[in-house]
């Protein structure tokens, strides 16, 4: 009973003695915090900088569509409305990644989605829903703007609220270069003029496809395989997204696939650099556009696809790629036109 | 305030500094305006420093080529880098002194000027909710791209940090953080866990330890640089006294410095940082020297005299 009694007390006097050291911790980080720090809500991503650019939001409210995910109700993806009937343009290779979704424009839901075209070089897809007096970005503007301009982009959105976040645009606009290299997910070897494949990779394109195990590869494209070497090289200037036409032999017989190359990194992981690393959730395709926008809005591989306007509600450009931490990419406005005619010619819409 | 010397400058109204948040459009316009007027010269001054591996940013805040840098990019005091302009000129430099505790560098460009360069907040006059915007090199040299521009506000103010909502990458740390005056207010030195937190080495901590940094000091004990350990510096050779000729290199060791300088079995080494070589004055400086370090070597080929400065490589 003493020995119980002899342990609380030293107990409590332990406990006296937490309370002391946390209360001084509290009595110099208190009010070093308050004078110090500066709230959330009045950051540049905070919700008091969104309110001020109440009327930007009208025009991400009306011309950017939200892709919804069926399955876990999350969007995935944003598009740009490019005209009043539901035309809408958005990012190819995210798209391709759900099968099942509805689009929001506004407050409306749409369930009947349509892929009406894609073109692989800006990783761009035509999609119509059933709409009507929607409005449409202007694609007749151009997206010569000064370094340090401000533009806004889509943040987050709620299910009847496109909330609006700022950047400047923040470097020369340029072609990105390809440089994420592409692969087809296989594992082969050379054998009489032949690649044998000795190994298909899960979730690659090659699979998707029904290359096998065992298949033996004659050609590429319009190109006949000489060497392993010759299929790298050609590989290297292709980008995720492209797809090939492989030329298969199969016991005796022959068949064409096409298979779309994925990003080494989405496939095997690494290798990816220290940046890449700090950078969250960028896009899997990021290089080989011909002309980028870029800018500094804070965005996600999720949340690329939308409209990109001045705080004049200008349009600029579709945001297509949230590279790393610090830099986002838009098509500009002007090529973005030219793509839009060209996607409207692939699906034979006048 | 010095702005009205700053071309094209656009006036003095800073007042959304004032503000808590922008509540118009036209708060931001000004915001951008006043942010545009000291972009060319701010770009200008603004370099990326190339090591062998890798490469960081930094400022130029003298004519004569002083640059603001962080203690992590140098890495070291006397190490050598090249100095690349926006436009791709290319210059040579030498670090100067580092702060170790609080990352805070300086550097020199060894080629003559002048230079094109900025001023920074001597008065320490940039106050929480100031409008900022950082520039680098993220990532490295692009010339396609150009530096890396970044607009936000300083959200935390302490003693030897100061954090922004500027958004960084690798290979902008040592780069500079201004104010709308145009001034540097703090170099890049690290990031916190989100996208939103960028640290920086206040100006402040840089005005603390000026004579210190320009003397080449080495300053506390990291954890931002190390000091080498002495003795670790490796030349690559074995050598022994050949009286009044200096001191006969007999052994060159495969893959080390001396082979790659060009320094062969029979030369003669001569000097060291200007003073004659003798057997002790070439056994006491290795017995001092760190990988890493950079010695000015001259030493006798044949008829030729030859002199190289050479980055000691580290010791098997």
């Amino acid at each position: 009973m003493e020995k119980w009694g002899s342990d609380q007390k030293a107990e409590n006097s332990t406990r006296t003695e937490a309370m002391r050291v946390l209360t001084s911790i509290f009595l110099f980080f208190g009010p070093f915090l308050a004078a110090n720090t500066l709230p959330s809500e009045k950051r540049k991503n905070g919700p008091l900088i969104q309110e001020a650019l109440a009327p930007v939001q009208v025009y991400l409210q009306e011309s950017s569509a939200v892709f919804y995910d069926n399955e876990t109700y999350k969007n995935f993806i944003y598009g740009t409305v490019v005209s009043a009937d539901g035309l809408i343009l958005t990012k190819a290779s995210e798209l391709d990644q759900v099968s099942d979704y509805v689009v929001r424009i506004g407050t409306k839901k749409y369930r009947d989605v349509k892929v009406l075209a894609t073109d692989t070089q800006w990783d761009v897809s035509l999609v119509a829903v059933d709409a009507e007096g929607l409005k449409p970005v202007d694609l007749k503007g151009e997206s010569e703007v000064e370094l340090g301009t401000w533009v806004v982009a889509n943040g987050a959105s709620e299910r009847r609220f496109r909330r609006p976040r700022p950047g400047i645009v923040s470097a020369k606009r340029r072609e990105i270069p390809g440089g994420t290299p592409a692969v087809l997910g296989i594992r082969f070897k050379m054998e009489d003029q032949k690649l044998l494949v000795l190994e298909v990779t899960k979730d690659s394109g090659a699979q998707k496809a029904g290359v096998k195990k065992g298949d033996l590869i004659t050609s590429v494209d319009t190109m006949t395989i000489e060497s392993e070497q010759s299929l790298v090289e050609y590989l290297r200037n292709k980008a995720p997204g492209d797809e090939l036409k492989i030329g298969i032999e199969r016991e005796g017989k022959t068949l064409e696939l096409t298979v779309a190359l994925v990003a080494r990194h989405e496939l095997y992981g690494g290798p990816q650099n220290r940046n890449d690393q700090m950078s969250g959730e960028f896009s899997a395709r990021r290089t080989s556009f011909p002309m980028v926008l870029q800018h500094e809005v804070m965005l996600s591989a999720r949340s690329v696809g939308g409209p990109l306007f001045t705080l004049e509600g200008k349009f600029l450009g579709m945001n297509i790629a949230a590279a790393n931490r610090v830099e986002s990419y838009a098509i500009p406005v002007e090529n973005l036109s030219e793509l839009f005619q060209r996607l409207k010619d692939k699906a034979s819409i006048k | 305030m010095c702005g009205f010397t700053i071309p094209g400058w656009a006036g003095d109204d800073l007042s959304f500094n004032d503000q808590e948040v922008p509540t118009s459009l036209d708060d931001f316009r000004q915001i951008q305006k006043t942010l545009q007027s000291h972009l060319e010269r701010a770009r200008a001054a603004t370099v990326c420093l190339k090591l062998e591996n890798g490469s960081g940013s930094g400022v130029i805040v003298s004519a004569e080529g002083l640059i603001l840098t962080a203690a992590h990019v140098t890495g070291g005091v006397g190490k050598e880098m090249t100095v690349i302009m926006e436009d791709g000129t290319q210059y040579r430099g030498v670090s100067l002194g580092l702060q170790s505790e609080t990352d805070a560098a300086m550097f020199q460009i060894i080629d003559d000027g002048p230079f094109p360069f900025v001023s920074y907040d001597q008065e320490d006059t940039t106050k929480l909710g100031d409008w900022l915007f950082a520039l680098g090199h993220s990532g490295g040299f692009d010339q396609s791209r150009g530096i890396n521009v970044r607009v936000g506000r300083l959200v935390r103010d302490a003693e030897s940090t100061i954090q922004s909502d500027c958004m960084l990458i690798g290979g902008d740390s040592g780069g500079p953080l201004f104010n709308m005056n145009g001034e540097v207010v703090g170099i890049h030195s690290r990031v916190g866990g989100s996208k939103e937190e960028s640290m920086h080495v206040p100006l402040r901590e840089f005005q603390r330890n000026w004579e210190q940094l320009l003397g080449e000091e080495f300053i506390g004990e990291g954890p931002f640089a190390q000091k080498g350990v002495p003795g670790t510096g490796f030349l690559g050779v074995l050598v022994e006294p050949d009286s009044d000729h200096g001191l006969k290199v007999i052994e060159v060791w495969e893959n080390s410095v001396a082979q790659q300088a060009g320094i062969l079995v029979g030369d003669h080494l001569i000097e060291l940082a200007g003073e004659k070589l003798t057997a002790e004055l070439f056994r006491e400086e290795m017995r001092r020297r760190c990988a890493g370090d950079v010695i000015e070597l001259q030493w006798k080929s044949g008829d030729q005299i030859k002199k190289q400065k050479i980055q000691l490589g580290q010791r098997p």
